[in-house]
């Protein structure tokens, strides 16, 4: 489908191997990421007690997000707030800017994603071994666990640790690129089914698109929020 | 609109902005923990897979380690799910 397509806009940049040139992907990350400095530069310019509309939105992101944090990941996760923060605003940005039509939707791919994810995997790694150093080790061995058990039970463990980014990434794929195809089938349902039938398939398509910006919000929290939980396994060590 | 007006209004909003920070109810976490659900068992047999299937190029051993992994990675899901179902009950 052409709304999935990346094409290069602009001359061919070539790193050793490595395309690197500028893509429609490339520039949807930089519209989101200029909108929500735009927004939030905007937002604290002047803070009245009155805030305008824009402020009043800068407001609101901040306070959700900061609820969000301390209610999942506790107080030691104040630090993080700015990663996590802009992490949010960034993916909630390009889910909504998927939603007008002709745009495209960076984070319908799983690429996108997948290198979000990753980052995040490896930071929180990092952060639990600076933390508790190597005693980071005892995330794999649940207490009370008898001796023959558990070599079977650190494997598990270290699969479903390894599963992290992967579930991340897909479900954020999976849920945006999924939405778009069906808003497309239905679509192209009103097409072909012309003047008589195509009524039933365009109110559909009228309540997916709803549903679609409920889905774009609400997979930008569940990443922000299993960001702060994964934060606070690596924060807060009990099992 | 007069000060000692807005005053007031002002003291009204606080107080019930207290009262939802400390009433978790409305909380929309429980649609995000229930969205967590799904992909959870799904990530954790590809992961377990891709590793027996890692370990079986390098050892040249075809189906045995991906048969393994394939099952732990199964179980590794099955405690990724019941966990995050605990986590959503607490």
């Amino acid at each position: 489908m052409t709304q999935f397509n990346v094409h290069r806009i602009g001359p061919e940049i070539k790193v050793g191997a490595f395309d690197i040139s500028f893509t429609n992907a490339s520039l949807f990350m930089i519209i989101s990421s200029v909108a929500i400095l735009l927004i939030f530069s905007l937002g604290s310019k002047k803070n009245s007690l009155l805030p305008n509309k824009i402020q009043l939105l800068a407001e609101l992101s901040y306070t959700f997000v900061s609820k969000m944090i301390s209610d999942t990941a506790g107080s030691k996760a104040k630090p993080y707030f700015a990663f996590i923060f802009s992490l949010f605003m960034f993916v909630l940005f390009c889910n909504m800017f998927g939603m007008i039509p002709y745009t495209f939707t960076v984070t319908s791919h799983i690429i996108v994603t997948f290198v979000l994810a990753s980052f995040i995997f490896i930071g929180v790694t990092v952060i639990g071994f600076i933390k508790h150093g190597f005693g980071y080790l005892k995330l794999f061995v649940p207490s009370g666990v008898p001796a023959v058990l558990l070599p079977l039970i650190v494997v598990i463990e270290i699969i479903s640790y390894l599963s992290r980014p992967v579930s991340l990434s897909v479900r954020l794929f999976a849920n945006m690129m999924a939405g778009h195809t069906m808003m497309k089938v239905f679509g192209g349902f009103v097409i072909s089914l012309g003047i008589v039938g195509g009524w039933l398939p365009l109110s559909f398509s009228v309540a997916l698109t709803g549903l679609e910006i409920l889905v774009a919000f609400l997979q930008a929290y569940v990443f922000a929020i299993l960001t702060c939980i994964y934060l606070n396994d690596a924060l807060n060590l009990h099992h | 609109m007069p000060k000692d007006q807005f005053k007031t209004r002002l003291e009204i909003a606080k107080k019930i902005s207290k009262k939802n920070l400390y009433d978790n109810k409305n909380n929309p976490s429980s649609i995000g923990t229930a969205f967590k659900l799904s992909t959870e068992l799904v990530s954790a047999v590809v992961v377990g897979t891709i590793i027996g299937f890692i370990f079986d190029k390098t050892f040249g051993t075809k189906p045995w380690f991906i048969l393994i992994f394939f099952f732990v990675g199964v179980v590794a899901g099955i405690t990724n799910v019941i966990r995050s179902a605990k986590n959503m009950q607490k």
